[in-house]
Parts: structure tokens; sequence; C-alpha cells
């Protein structure tokens, strides 16, 4: 509890370190802000073509039953990827480069890992508010749209938890950040992001897709796709995984963190 | 607040691991089992102080002792391996100016962000940002990037934001020995205006004049141990001893090797006087305090004593003694020459000395060299010299700045008509 109190006394370092990172990121560039856009437009765009052009991926029918884009199926899933995977390597991304800084200042470690996790949190709500926009435009509207900064908070509490864990044991063994990258990299592929989860189910044995559905990042998408796209609110049963899942991992990852992180600044 | 000290460090140890190789690779982990990959080593060796609320502290003592080591627990950035630190207080640490500030933001982006690290509140910061943006002297650049501030900018504005936070503790390791003279003048300036309000002071400085101004107790560490703690100048007085004593050592050997580089030059470098006048040569000389023990370290204001030894190997006929003082620059400072209405007379074959005798140095500190040389009667020619022979040191008990303590006293205050004061 105290290191949640201390956390809460260090909010407005938190908050600088979120702006500074915010502020000189598109410092020197034309487009500036629009970068922060153009990124994930681009990978919405390749992902539509190869997955929904080339292999032919379909798209259930959206919730206002007249709507079919695979692009916007997709879009939905890309927004979850992205916020937890921005989480996650910016958390090791965070902890390393404020090394100097830790070695003169005191102040909690976690700080620069939680910052990112805002930055890209505040990146998640601008895609969002594109996906609405678009959603509004097809006129595929409901109330699900609520269940988003919900989302954002879990997935956000999640990535954090996983993120601290992954930082602050690659301090101590480089490898942690290898083998992160390619564990995110199977993970892409292991959540029905560039395709919908029917096939999956199709395709794989009973017990193999109890496994695959263990996945808790299968949950987030389903539930960005449910909010935006299907327009259905998700099982009981989901949201007690779901939020269940997250808050033990957050917890448990932010233990790790408190424990190993006593003496990290020294070997920063 | 009460009887609680404003940092109480209790049986404090650190422990570190020095890698052999920095990389760290899960190979290592199944291959270099069994071979240690790192050295253990011990900064601090159960440290036990209390620093009092409101009081200045310095601590003292030579690289490597575990003076860092120990401000950087206190500052809370590094974990005791063993051992409690309680605080008492916001510390604000001044480990290195401008830590923590963004080259890209401006100075105005970095104020916040600096105040932030040091833990304040964004309405904080808003309540000192005049005051911050004064002292450092940016008024016109604030709002462009630091990374085109020069580097005096760079530290006045970290000071600036660190003294500014309004801490309870203040943490200072060495930082104030930069910037301008104007600006250290102001820095210190602020520091007894701290001192005044209360704040608590720790400080790690190499400056032992700093600390017997501006601290009220001291420690000194030694390879992780506190080997004084106490009153300000009586800690600084037991550290001078000892590193004088380890100096002197120094001294002697740097002379030992120099001579013995002498020796091995050739005689045709010495110089050459007509032969009846070369029958004199000096012998070893020495420095010599109140006692008459042969010393490397003197003191402003006591006694020495400079004894040349000689060597006649036939009787001479008035021959001159004299030394050189030179200041570590180079600068002469005194050259004491008898005379040549001295009636000594022809020296006898034989050995002896002639002491020159100091009732009260008047240098001030530092370090000062002696060259000793023996002339004919005239004073004309050079005889036999020993250049750079000896090297010692002076130490003023109380703060003496230059190299000459003028003795003099200053008289009351008079009122009266004076001179006229230029407007």
């Amino acid at each position: 509890m105290t290191a949640v109190a201390e956390i809460w006394t260090y909010r407005n370092l938190i908050y600088n370190l979120a702006q500074r990172e915010l502020r000189s990121r598109y410092k020197k560039s034309i487009l500036g802000w629009a970068w922060s856009l153009l990124n994930p437009a681009s990978t919405l765009v390749i992902f539509s073509i190869v997955f929904g052009v080339i292999f032919g991926a379909e798209a259930p029918q959206a919730g206002n039953g007249s709507t079919n884009s695979f692009a916007l199926y997709l879009f939905c899933g890309l927004v979850v990827w992205n916020f937890f995977s921005g989480t996650v390597n910016g958390s090791m991304a965070a902890l390393q480069s404020a090394g100097a800084l830790l070695n003169k200042v005191y102040f909690p470690p976690s700080c620069p890992a939680i910052a990112n996790m805002f930055t890209v949190m505040l990146q998640a709500l601008i895609e969002g508010g594109i996906l609405v926009a678009i959603m509004l435009v097809v006129g595929n509207v409901g109330l699900t749209y609520l269940l988003f900064p919900l989302l954002l908070v879990l997935v956000g509490l999640f990535g954090l938890g996983i993120g601290l864990v992954a930082s602050v044991y690659n301090v101590y063994l480089r490898d942690v950040g290898y083998l992160v990258g390619i564990g995110m990299n199977m993970l892409f592929y292991a959540t029905p992001i560039v395709y919908p989860v029917s096939q999956v189910e199709a395709k794989l044995p009973a017990w193999a897709f109890r496994i695959y559905e263990l996945n808790p990042l299968t949950q987030f998408v389903a539930w960005a796709r449910d909010a935006f796209y299907l327009l259905v609110w998700p099982s009981a049963l989901s949201f007690l995984v779901v939020i269940t899942v997250s808050l033990a991992t957050f917890a448990v990852g932010s233990l790790l963190f408190i424990r190993k992180a006593r003496n990290v600044i020294e070997e920063l | 607040m009460g009887d609680t000290p404003a940092i109480a460090v209790h049986d404090v140890a650190k422990h570190f691991r020095l890698y052999k190789e920095r990389a760290g690779s899960v190979k290592e982990l199944f291959t270099k089992r069994r071979g240690k990959r790192y050295e253990e080593f011990w900064a601090l060796k159960g440290v036990s102080l209390e620093v009092p609320h409101g009081s200045v502290y310095g601590l003292v003592g030579h690289n490597g002792s575990g003076k860092s080591t120990l401000l950087k627990m206190m500052a809370g950035i590094l974990k005791p391996t063993r051992g409690e630190i309680h605080t008492d207080g916001r510390i604000s640490a001044l480990l290195e100016l401008g830590a923590g500030f963004h080259p890209e933001l401006s100075g105005r982006e970095n104020i916040y962000l600096n105040a932030a690290i040091l833990g304040l509140s964004r309405h904080e910061v808003d309540d000192i940002f005049d005051d911050i943006v004064e002292f450092s002297g940016l008024d016109g650049f604030v709002d462009s990037p630091v990374k085109h501030y020069s580097s005096g900018m760079f530290v006045r504005l970290g000071f600036s934001v660190a003294v500014h936070v309004n801490p309870r503790i203040l943490i200072i390791d060495e930082v104030i020995a930069v910037g301008d003279e104007e600006f250290q003048r102001r820095c210190f300036e602020h520091l007894y205006k701290l001192r005044r309000q209360g704040v608590t002071i720790v400080m790690v400085t190499h400056s032992l004049d700093l600390v017997r101004t501006l601290c009220d107790r001291a420690a000194w560490l030694d390879h992780g141990n506190i080997l004084a703690e106490g009153k300000a100048v009586d800690v600084v007085h037991e550290y001078l001893a000892k590193v004088n004593a380890a100096e002197g050592l120094r001294l002697e050997e740097e002379e030992r090797l120099r001579s013995e580089f002498e020796a091995s030059q050739t005689e045709a470098a010495r110089p050459v006087g007509a032969p009846e006048a070369r029958n004199i040569r000096l012998g070893e000389i020495e420095a010599l305090d109140a006692d008459l023990r042969s010393t490397r370290l003197f003191r402003s204001r006591h006694p020495m004593t400079v004894r040349m030894h000689y060597e006649c190997r036939a009787p001479v006929e008035s021959p001159r003694f004299s030394f050189t003082l030179e200041s570590q620059a180079g600068v002469l400072v005194a050259h004491p020459f008898q005379f040549p209405d001295f009636e000594r007379g022809s020296i006898p074959v034989g050995r002896g000395y002639v002491d020159y005798t100091i009732r009260s140095l008047a240098l001030g500190p530092g370090e000062y060299t002696i060259t000793a040389a023996v002339h004919d009667a005239q004073g004309t020619m050079v005889v036999d010299k020993k250049e750079r022979v000896i090297t010692f040191r002076i130490e003023a008990d109380e703060p003496l700045l230059g190299l000459v303590d003028l003795g003099g006293e200053w008289g009351g205050l008079q009122s009266g008509p004076g001179g006229d004061v230029d407007r």
C-alpha cells in the first residue's frame, strides 16, 4: 500500500514524464502529430490488403446488420494490440532510458513505465476516437462503446504488469528483452487480430482451442470488437475472467517489480 | 519533529558487485555457474550517524571512501544492504545539476519537469516558478530549448530548481564547484540563507575550508568506515593530521626520487668554482618543527627551522649560505641570505650545520620548495647548490588566503571625518 501511496505523491512526475515524452516525440518533424495517426493507418492498410484481400479473411456482419468490413473489424483488434505492445515494450525502454536520472535523483522507478503507459493510452484513445467516428459514419452505433474506457484501463493494467516485470528483469539480463520481442511476435499471431476466431475454432481440436482461448488478449480483442463492431455486451463470465486476469497480472507484476527494483538502480 | 534527527543512519552497510564483464546472458547462467562473474565490494561497512534538524553536515574523505554512496542512500537512490536510514522531511538532492533536463524542451518545461522529479505538485511549481527563473538569471531564455543553453546557464537553472523546491533536507555532492565565480557566490549566499531558514544540509566536499566555515558537524569516512564524527572543526583537524602524515610521506618519497635522479646526473652539471672554494659541500637539508624534529608539515604562525648540513674538506674563508623558498606556482617567496659582514671567519675541516630559525611562519597554506646553496665570501659564485631539495606543506589552523600572513591587526571602528566616499 505504501508503494501505491508513493506513486500517488509522484503523480505530477508521471504527468510530466508523459508530457515530456509527448512533447519531444514529434519535435523537428513537419507532420508532427499526424505521424501518430499515419503509423497505425499504414499498418491497417497493409494488413487489410494482405489478410483481407490476398488471404481473403472475412469479417462477420457488424452489429447494425448491414456493414461488413474486414478493415474495421481488424482495426478494433489493432487498437487493443497497439496499446498492449506499446505498454510492454515501452516499459522496458522507459526504465532503461531513465537509468541515468534514477542514479541522480530519487523517484519511484516504476514512474517512467507508468508514464509510458499513459502516453500509449492516449494514442489508443485517439485511435478509438477515430474508430468511433468511422462507425458513426457507417451507422454502426451502440451503447457498447462505453465498454471501451473500461477496456483501456484493464489492458493498461495487464500490459503494465507484464511490462514492469519484463523491464526490471531486462536490466539484469538483456536476454529478457529479446525473449519478450519473440514472445510479442508470437502473441500477435496467437491472438485473433488479423483473422476471426471462428477460423481457429474450425481448424483446431477442441482441447487445443481451449488453450488458445486462455490467451487473455483474445478476450481483450473480443471486447473491442463487441464494443465497436458487433455492438454486443460480453458475457458475465468474460467480465469476470478479464477483470480478474488483468488485476492479478498487474498485482503480481507490481510485486515482482517492487521486490526486484530495490537494487535495480545500481545495475542501470 | 521533536528529537528525531533529520537523517538517522543506523549501522548501514552497502555491498556492490563489480562485474568482470558487463554482459549478462542466459548462457552464463549455465556455463559460468561455478566461476564468479563479479567481485564483492563493500562500499560502506556499518556506518552510524545522525544529522540533527537544521544543521549543516559535512562528509569528508578521500575518493572511494564511500561518501557519495552514503549520500545516495540518504537521498533514497540506493538502498542499504544492511542497516537502516530514516529521514524526516522532503529531501532534495543535488547530485548532478540539471539531471533530468530534456534538451529538446524549453527551460520552462524543464523547470516543471525537474521540479516534478523532485516531488513537487504543479501548483507548488507555479508558486516558485518566478523565483527559480530570477535566481537562475535566464529571464530571456526561459522559452528556448535547453540544448541551446551554455553549460553555465544549464547548471544555473539546475541549481536554481533544486534549491527552490523548498526542501527540509538538501543533499549536495560537490556540485557547487561549478559555474563562474559570480554564480558560486550566489550559491553560497543561498546556502547560508537556507541554513538560516533551518534547512538541514548534508554535503560532500573536498574543500575543508567549506566544511570548517559552513558545517556544524562532520564525519570523516575512510574505506567505508567512520574514522571521526563530531564538530566540523574537530573532524577537519583530525582529518588533516592524517592526510598530512600521508602527504609528508609522499613529499619525502618525491624528494628521494629527485635526489636519486640528480645524483645520477654528471658532476659537470654541478656548479664549478675555484678549487679551494669547492672544498665545501652541502649535505642534508632539513626542515624542523618547533621541537627540532624533521617533518614536511608545518603550520602557519608556528616555528620552523631550516638546517643546512655541510662538509668541509679544507678550511674555507667565510662561506655564505642561502636558500630560496618557492611556492607551488614557482613564485619566489623568500630568499634568506647570509650577509658578508658576518664575522664567521673560516670554517674548520669537518662536518657541521647552520640553522635558519623562523619564530612564526608567516606563510599561507600550500606547498613550498626549498633550494639550498652555499656561496663564496663575496657572494658572487655558487660553490654548491641543491635544487628543490625539500618540499613541505603548510596548513593553516584558521582559514587563511594568500601566500603571506601579514600579521597585522584590525583596529576598532572609529567615527569622525574621513575621506570622501564615491557615490
